[in-house]
């Protein structure tokens, strides 16, 4: 378009316009919020009021009060194991999809992709109910015979969280996954069968380090997609499960403290930028990209 | 054809797990709406679509799913509309760019309580009560990443020499816009607006914190469910399975490039 | 290393995909230390030949021996051959000594015999510089020997080369061609190499097998293929020819006369048995060389016919002349080439010429 212009008036201004919005309309609707956001977390709060003059007060309440920091660590230290469930159930499944022919895999990927689509909300109660004392796991491990009677261990706390969380989340991890499988070329592994390899070894050293890319960014995927979510911890954390989006999100309502939430959020978006910058780094395939 | 091999059986079964994990949240409640369902134990004999009437008659549900149709076509409309102009103005132009592209992904990357939270405060600032207006800015900054990406992905396909050959035919820019340009993203400007409605349509953790009194489906299941679900929402939500898989049938219909679609026929 | 032993024998060989039959029944022995060339056009099933050598696909029907023994079944990475790929299957992750140790390191082998042998095959071929290199930062010359060391490596019974050069470019397929020679020769290792270019396969090859449509139509060296094709689709595939249809007459010693539109034409059938016991009458072709037709003089008696040129094309060391032979209604369009002189071609456009070949360089195929 850019040569659409100098020649007829209307198409000179319609083409500063466009120039003005183009460069406006994501500075005020993203970039503005967000520096306003972050400058609020340097403001302090006096009986409810909001205080506009600069302080670290904050940060430094972040730092030193006993409650944040171990909840802070727990919560990254528990986005790290769902992305690394989601991984390990998602692996084996996208290699399956490889495996197949055609219209099969693109189907059965659809299949597996499809529940991504359905409402937030309802999956996560609907985990909540099969979670539950009275719900469905709990009713097949007795049935079964691993459980005497329901248990607790998965009832509104950190291992509600833990799974509901990689439910929801594991399509996340297998559409990297599969699209980075699917991307190293067939030839590869004839060429390692062909020099002598067994099946294990082409796995092990053809396919597995070709596919890493794929599985850096799934699980930077969901670990900032998990990090992120305050819904499912209120859901089915009950009064143990206690997350930092929780809190970050309690600052907005019931604790009412808004500057101390905005350094909650730029504590959080520092550990969301550096899992997407470690997903970047390694997403990138070794030797071709030179 | 030799047997399978234990390695393909195993990775079966965990295919086979994977799907009954991601099914099985969805499985309740259809089942739930058909089938009533009492102490946990479904009474399969004698199903019913009671649950269906029942929802025809839940005004507040129905009240939030006709707020949740019109913020999500404001969304779609707004950013079709902003994201295809970005796309347009950003291909083939380096100034800017990838700082304009950063900004635009940053709402995308970030985790929605971040973009929500400081949208809230922004409208605060410049004071702007929350409403659905505020909602709608919320989906569209939410989802302008994916229009914008959708389209310029097309752009960058499209051949730079189409545009050169309606130039040299004589064609004014007006004319090579609506004539060369549009009809070629059209697809991709379709495909690009269905995303962005089911991305709206299921959008909850900024709308809890922009919304205003008049609040989205998610939202209000949200509030319900705190209480518990009434029946007839089991029939909601099997009714938006089956209009997001269609969403999604078509939205694959769009985004295939139309070349490979001729190419199969 | 003899020669004369066949090391690798395909017998009946038959290979269907689905319901589509690509080999019919094809028959081969690879001799030990020959460069061995499968040449056909696209199609022709040459390919399929070296997958079903390499167990990139099982057979259809019929066997494959190796030393005499069946190998049919025998898994791929279990075979002592190796492939060098058309796309060099580079792995990209692994540095050059990488892919080029990759096939003893799944071996078990030793790093220290390892660091030596790989070292050794760079030098072989030589990428010593390069050792430490990703494929994606070499050149396509560069890349095709490094997968040419990554097969010689493991010292294969067999080296299969599936196109590689049709990714580069002329010249340096031209030195490549000298390159893959040269090892072949210092390795003293069988090669079977798969190519469309006749150019290649006559440049390299001990011996050519030319397929067409899931056949083998004929195995034999370079020169046999080019002055004694034993069909109709060898001699007009193999180099440019003169095809002229006609009734064989009798046997005269070792020639024999067939009536065409252009008269009788006298060609030998030396070394042919077929040719000399087929019957009297039976179609087939006299087919001679552009390069053996030229401009009759007075002491030429033999093969002698007249003809208008049609078109004159100057193509460097030589010139190409049309020719439109023989009676209207049964014109013949045939070539002549003849040595380029700097004043200019003898002949002109549009000229009649009196124009004939010597018997000994015409041959015959059966129709």
């Amino acid at each position: 378009m850019s040569r659409a212009g100098s020649t007829h008036s209307a198409e000179g201004r319609l083409s500063q316009l466009v120039t003005v919005l183009a460069f406006a309309l994501p500075v005020i609707f993203v970039l503005v919020p967000l520096a306003i956001f972050l400058v609020y977390s340097f403001f302090g709060v006096d009986q409810g009021t909001i205080v506009y003059a600069p302080t670290l007060s904050n940060y430094v309440r972040f730092f030193t009060d006993p409650i944040f920091l171990p909840v802070f660590w727990n919560t990254i230290v528990l986005c790290v194991s769902v992305a690394v469930i989601c991984i390990l159930l998602a692996y084996p499944a996208a290699y399956f999809l490889t495996t197949l022919k055609g219209r099969w895999r693109y189907a059965l990927l659809m299949l597996l992709l499809v529940p991504l689509l359905m409402s937030y909300v309802i999956k996560i109660y609907a985990i909540r109910s099969i979670l539950g004392l009275n719900g469905f796991l709990n009713k097949a491990l007795v049935a079964l015979g691993i459980l005497d009677q329901p248990s607790t261990l998965f009832v509104f706390n950190m291992n509600a969280i833990l799974l509901t969380l990689s439910l929801l989340l594991i399509p996340f991890a297998i559409l990297p996954i599969f699209l980075s499988l699917e991307r190293i070329p067939q030839t590869l592994l004839r060429a390692s069968d062909d020099l002598g390899a067994s099946s294990l070894q082409t796995f092990l050293r053809i396919t597995l380090p070709l596919s890493l890319p794929g599985v850096a960014s799934a699980a930077s995927f969901v670990f900032v997609l998990a990090i992120g979510d305050f819904l499912t911890p209120q859901m089915v954390g009950g009064i143990s499960g206690f997350t930092f989006g929780r809190i970050l999100y309690s600052q907005f309502g019931t604790a009412y403290n808004w500057p101390f939430g905005a350094a909650l959020s730029v504590a959080l978006a520092i550990v969301v930028i550096c899992a997407i910058l470690v997903g970047e780094r390694f997403g990138r395939s070794r030797g071709t990209s030179v | 054809m030799s047997a399978p091999r234990p390695s393909t059986i195993f990775l079966a079964a965990i295919t086979a797990l994977v799907a009954v994990l991601l099914y099985s949240p969805l499985f309740v409640p259809i089942v739930s709406s058909f089938f009533t369902i009492s102490h946990g134990n479904v009474d399969w004999s004698s199903p019913t679509l009671s649950t269906y009437v029942a929802l025809a008659g839940n005004h507040e549900i129905l009240a939030a799913l006709r707020t949740t149709l019109i913020v999500g076509l404001c969304t779609v409309v707004l950013s079709v509309v902003s994201g295809t102009l970005l796309a347009l103005y950003y291909h083939g132009r380096r100034f800017g760019r990838s700082y304009l592209q950063f900004i635009i992904f940053l709402p995308f990357l970030m985790p929605p309580i971040i973009s929500g939270l400081a949208l809230l405060i922004f409208f605060r600032e410049i004071g702007l009560e929350r409403s659905l207006l505020t909602v709608v800015i919320g989906h569209t900054v939410f989802v302008l990443a994916i229009v914008y990406r959708t389209v310029l992905m097309r752009l960058q396909s499209m051949s730079r020499t189409l545009v050169e050959a309606s130039y040299d035919l004589g064609a004014t820019g007006w004319q090579t816009f609506w004539r060369i340009i549009l009809p070629n993203l059209s697809s991709a400007m379709v495909g690009g607006a269905i995303l962005a409605f089911a991305l709206s349509f299921d959008e909850t953790m900024i709308t809890i914190l922009v919304t205003g009194t008049q609040s989205t489906l998610p939202v209000r299941l949200w509030a319900m469910m705190r209480l518990g679900f009434s029946p007839d929402i089991n029939a909601l939500v099997a009714l938006i399975l089956m209009f997001t898989v269609l969403l999604c049938v078509l939205a694959a219909r769009f985004l295939i490039p139309r070349q490979m679609a001729t190419e199969r026929t | 290393m003899n020669q004369n032993i066949d090391l690798l024998t395909l017998r009946s060989v038959s290979k269907s995909y689905g319901t589509v039959p690509v080999l019919h029944d094809i028959d081969l022995s690879i001799r030990d230390g020959e460069f061995l060339t499968v040449l056909g056009p696209s199609g022709s099933g040459k390919t399929t030949v070296l997958r079903l050598i390499g167990g990139l696909e099982p057979l259809t029907a019929g066997e494959i021996r190796l030393d005499g023994q069946d190998i049919s079944r025998m898994p791929i990475n279990k075979r002592p051959f190796n492939t060098v790929f058309q796309d060099y299957a580079l792995f990209p992750h692994m540095t050059v000594s990488g892919n080029v140790g990759y096939g003893l390191s799944v071996r078990h082998i030793k790093r220290k015999e390892i660091a030596s042998r790989v070292s050794q095959a760079l030098e072989l071929v030589q990428l010593g510089r390069f050792a430490e290199r990703f494929p994606a930062q070499l050149s396509g010359g560069q890349r095709q020997r490094v997968a040419l060391a990554r097969a010689l490596i493991c010292q294969p019974r067999l080296i299969l080369l599936d196109e590689p050069l049709a990714a580069l470019d002329l010249e340096l397929r031209r030195q490549m061609q000298e390159f893959l020679k040269s090892i072949q020769r210092e390795i003293k290792t069988t090669f079977l190499f798969v190519t469309h270019d006749q150019e290649e396969a006559i440049g390299m090859a001990d011996r050519i097998c030319v397929m067409q449509a899931g056949h083998i139509r004929q195995l034999g060296t370079p020169h046999e293929l080019y002055y004694k094709p034993n069909c109709e689709f060898v001699a007009r595939f193999f180099g440019e020819n003169n095809l002229v249809a006609g009734k064989l007459g009798p046997v005269q010693g070792e020639q024999r006369p067939i009536e065409t539109a252009l008269g009788r034409l006298v060609c030998s059938i030396c070394d042919q048995p077929h040719l000399k016991t087929a019957p009297d009458g039976v179609s087939a072709f006299a087919a001679f060389r552009p390069e053996a037709l030229h401009l009759a003089d007075a002491k030429d008696g033999a093969n002698r016919f007249s003809g208008t040129i049609t078109d004159l094309a100057f193509a460097g060391s030589s010139t190409v002349a049309t020719i439109m032979a023989g009676a209207n209604d049964a014109a013949q369009r045939l070539r002549l080439r003849m040595p380029s002189r700097i004043d200019g071609s003898a002949l002109k456009s549009g000229e009649m010429v009196s124009l004939c070949f010597a018997p000994h360089e015409g041959h015959l195929v059966l129709a």
